[in-house]
């Protein structure tokens, strides 16, 4: 069984992480807290569920993911040993595909007919909409203005696939506003509906379901590590929006003290100024938002700020009660990359190893090529490609100013 | 006596529907929100005032726009307060602690020559404050109740913070510290068990959501209600004040005899946009009207 699994840094059966976590939910929606909490429990037990869930993982989105040794950017930087996870190769293009499969089973099992979905990147999204095509449910999926634009190919997708999109025209119009329209939606329509929230974010008991989902990247990692090297890694590097790719990777992990495990945030344009960056743990202050408690970057008076990230899925004011908690007790490391470094470490990736990444999962690369220099030889650095890059082709054509690009754009619109 | 009580007792005195209205502080700017706040205390038996914040998850298109609008506007927790605080040197009764208070007034005029002071300082408007739980997590709890406190609020609606978060929060503790109201928020989705847990901490009245739904989504009843009010009432053995999408005159009629207090706040605000202070006069007046009419009209 491998959701029996436990580790003692999860949370108490109220869905506290020390301090952080909770729910922290209008009255509406805790009954359906509830009801997805008791859901979840039964199921855990049941061989049946895992055996379905594991099944679709690999008979349908194509797990296990392979661990890549990146022999070339390894060479070039002339430091630790650094292997990719490449989640990129998931159906549907991300790790998200997992806690969707994992959720769509649980509605299923609920008698939901309806599923709504925040998304950022779009890659939830996508994932989402693909799950409900499979499953067969209606699907509604809520996105920030902002994002429709920069993630437009996602849209398309999702749109292709079945679901309904809303753009977000409140707030920031990015993912934190497509959290909100979402909640919104569920309180008005919870007898029929299952949110399949996308992240280890929002109320107990979605952290540590997303959590579990994903944990298998870790388990895999684990097994495909010790084949290759014969030990553990000595580090282990993810990107962090709301958290569901890094504690995948960083889960089965986590009483491995020896292994440094390292979440890296979005540093946007600097993390001097809030407002031009999302990194939750150079400027955030403990909050409770979106119903639970955590760092968020926030004003004096609790309004959430305004966030930038290059990458849409990092994009967001809060961070997954989790992984604030690591933070907390020194479990977790965060550090930050910045845009620019993120398109830097993106262009080197394609070139060295074959491999577009999705931008988000360029922070964690970026961080890597920050740090397997300072290491020797011996070392050995996972890092985690959350997604691949397809979806970002428009932002990333106009970060390398592509000329001819832009050219055939404009014969596609005469 | 908190003046929730006093005024509930006034009600069940002359067996009149309760009236609470709505208006987010600030919106749409300073002044005119203190004009709006001053028209529903005319006619309304509580006040619901909500700090406008930035994520206002129960809430509908209009009072989230109208929070935003409201904090572009320079609007926050400590400017709110302090209009609170001289609206109740006119709202509280004669021979309150509060209308003797000598704080600082409001937009650098001194207490007496606000333009809202002396305004029916015989009628007895408890005011309620709304806002989300990061809001008091933020300023501090202890903080924000004595806050409360000492501008004369003798409520707080905090959709967001369940009984169960209490053990950590200490949110309701705080708030009886203060002689602070903690109103509970259910809804139809309340099962029996939901109930029973909001029952034990509930003071003053219940907030009853009329709906599945977010604030001002909905302007027909659900033909359920009466079973949902009837699973209230077995709960609770406070007042129920029922809210979310009461908009017209009409419907408070329908209301009348199963609830004892009725909340009207989007429509408030749609009117504004639409038909200005008059409007919100007319409108306010309306419901005020129907609230103390005999059942039978
Ligand atoms: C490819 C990819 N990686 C990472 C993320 C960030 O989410 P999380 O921190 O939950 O993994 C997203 C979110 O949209 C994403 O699409």
């Amino acid at each position: 069984m491998i959701f029996d699994y436990k580790t003692k840094y999860d949370a108490d059966t109220s869905g506290h992480f020390g301090q952080f976590g909770g729910r922290f939910a209008p009255e509406m929606l805790i009954p359906a807290l509830e009801e997805l909490e008791k859901a979840y429990i039964k199921a855990k037990k049941d061989t049946d569920f895992e055996r379905e869930f594991l099944s679709l993982c690999r008979n349908y989105a194509g797990r296990p993911t392979p661990l890549t040794y990146a022999n070339n950017l390894t060479k070039q930087l002339g430091g630790a040993k650094i292997y990719l996870k490449n989640e990129g190769l998931n159906l549907s293009g991300a790790h998200k595909i997992t806690h969707c499969l994992g959720q769509a089973i649980l509605a299923r099992r609920m008698g939901k007919k309806r599923i709504i979905a925040e998304t950022g990147a779009g890659q939830h999204g996508v994932a989402a909409a693909t799950v409900a095509a499979k499953f067969g449910f209606e699907c509604v999926v809520y996105m920030g203005e902002v994002d429709v634009a920069r993630q437009r190919p996602n849209v398309f997708w999702m749109e292709q696939l079945g679901a309904e999109i809303i753009p977000v025209k409140f707030g920031s119009k990015t993912l934190k506003d497509a959290v909100n329209a979402a909640l919104k939606d569920w309180i008005t329509n919870v007898r029929n509906t299952h949110y399949l929230l996308g992240s280890t974010v929002g109320p107990h008991p979605f952290p540590s379901i997303n959590r579990d989902f994903q944990q298998i990247v870790g388990l895999e990692v684990k097994e495909q590590v010790k084949e290759m090297e014969g030990k553990l890694p000595d580090y282990l590097i993810a990107c962090v929006g709301g958290g569901s790719n890094a504690m995948g990777l960083f889960y089965r992990f986590l009483e491995d003290e020896e292994v440094i495990l390292i979440g890296v945030e979005a540093g946007g344009k600097g993390v001097e100024r809030i407002g031009k960056h999302a990194a939750r743990f150079r400027g955030g202050e403990v909050g409770v938002v979106e119903g639970y408690k955590s760092l968020f970057l926030q004003d004096n008076y609790g309004n959430i700020e305004k966030t930038h990230s290059v990458s849409a899925g990092l994009d967001y004011p809060g961070v997954g009660p989790q992984l604030a908690y690591l933070g907390q007790v020194g479990r977790v490391q965060f550090e930050y990359a910045t845009d620019r470094e993120v398109i830097g470490a993106y262009k080197l990736l394609a070139k060295t190893e074959g491999i577009i990444c999705a931008l988000e999962s360029a922070y964690a690369v970026a961080y890597a090529i920050k740090l397997a220099p300072k290491l020797s030889k011996e070392k050995i650095i996972v890092v985690n490609l959350s997604g691949r890059g397809d979806k970002d082709i428009f932002i990333v054509a106009e970060a390398v100013k592509d000329k001819n690009w832009r050219e055939f754009l404009k014969t596609k619109l005469t | 006596m908190n003046n929730i009580d006093k005024k509930i007792a006034v009600l069940k005195k002359e067996k009149k529907l309760g009236l609470m209205t709505h208006a987010v502080v600030g919106y749409p700017n300073m002044g005119k929100s203190i004009e709006i706040i001053k028209i529903l205390a005319q006619y309304s038996d509580f006040l619901e005032l909500q700090i406008p914040f930035s994520d206002p998850v129960a809430d509908g298109e209009t009072i989230m726009e109208a929070s935003e609008a409201a904090l572009k506007n320079g609007m926050n927790t400590d400017k709110a307060f302090e209009i609170i605080r001289n609206l109740n040197l006119r709202v509280l009764p004669f021979g309150s602690p509060m209308s003797t208070h000598k704080g600082t007034p409001a937009m650098g005029l001194p207490a007496s020559r606000h333009p809202l002071v002396r305004l029916r300082t015989d009628k007895l408007t408890p005011v309620l404050v709304m806002c989300y739980y990061n809001q008091v997590f933020r300023y501090g709890m202890d903080r924000f109740c004595k806050k409360a406190r000492e501008s004369g609020v003798s409520g707080l609606i905090v959709p967001d913070i369940p009984p169960e978060e209490e053990k950590k929060e200490r949110f309701i503790e705080a708030c009886l510290r203060y002689d602070l109201y903690p109103i509970r928020v259910i809804s139809p989705a309340s099962g029996e068990e939901r109930l029973r847990i909001n029952a034990k901490y509930a003071k003053g009245f219940v907030y009853s959501v009329s709906h599945f739904g977010v604030t001002g989504t909905k302007s027909e009843l659900d033909k359920d209600l009466q079973i949902y009010l009837r699973r209230v009432k077995k709960y609770f053995n406070i007042p129920i004040a029922l809210g979310f999408g009461i908009s017209s005159p009409d419907q408070i009629q329908k209301i009348k005899g199963m609830v004892d207090i009725a909340i009207v706040g989007s429509a408030i605000i749609n009117t504004y946009n639409r038909d200005g202070l008059k409007g919100v006069d007319t409108l306010v007046k309306s419901l005020k009207n129907c609230t103390i009419q005999k059942e039978n009209i």
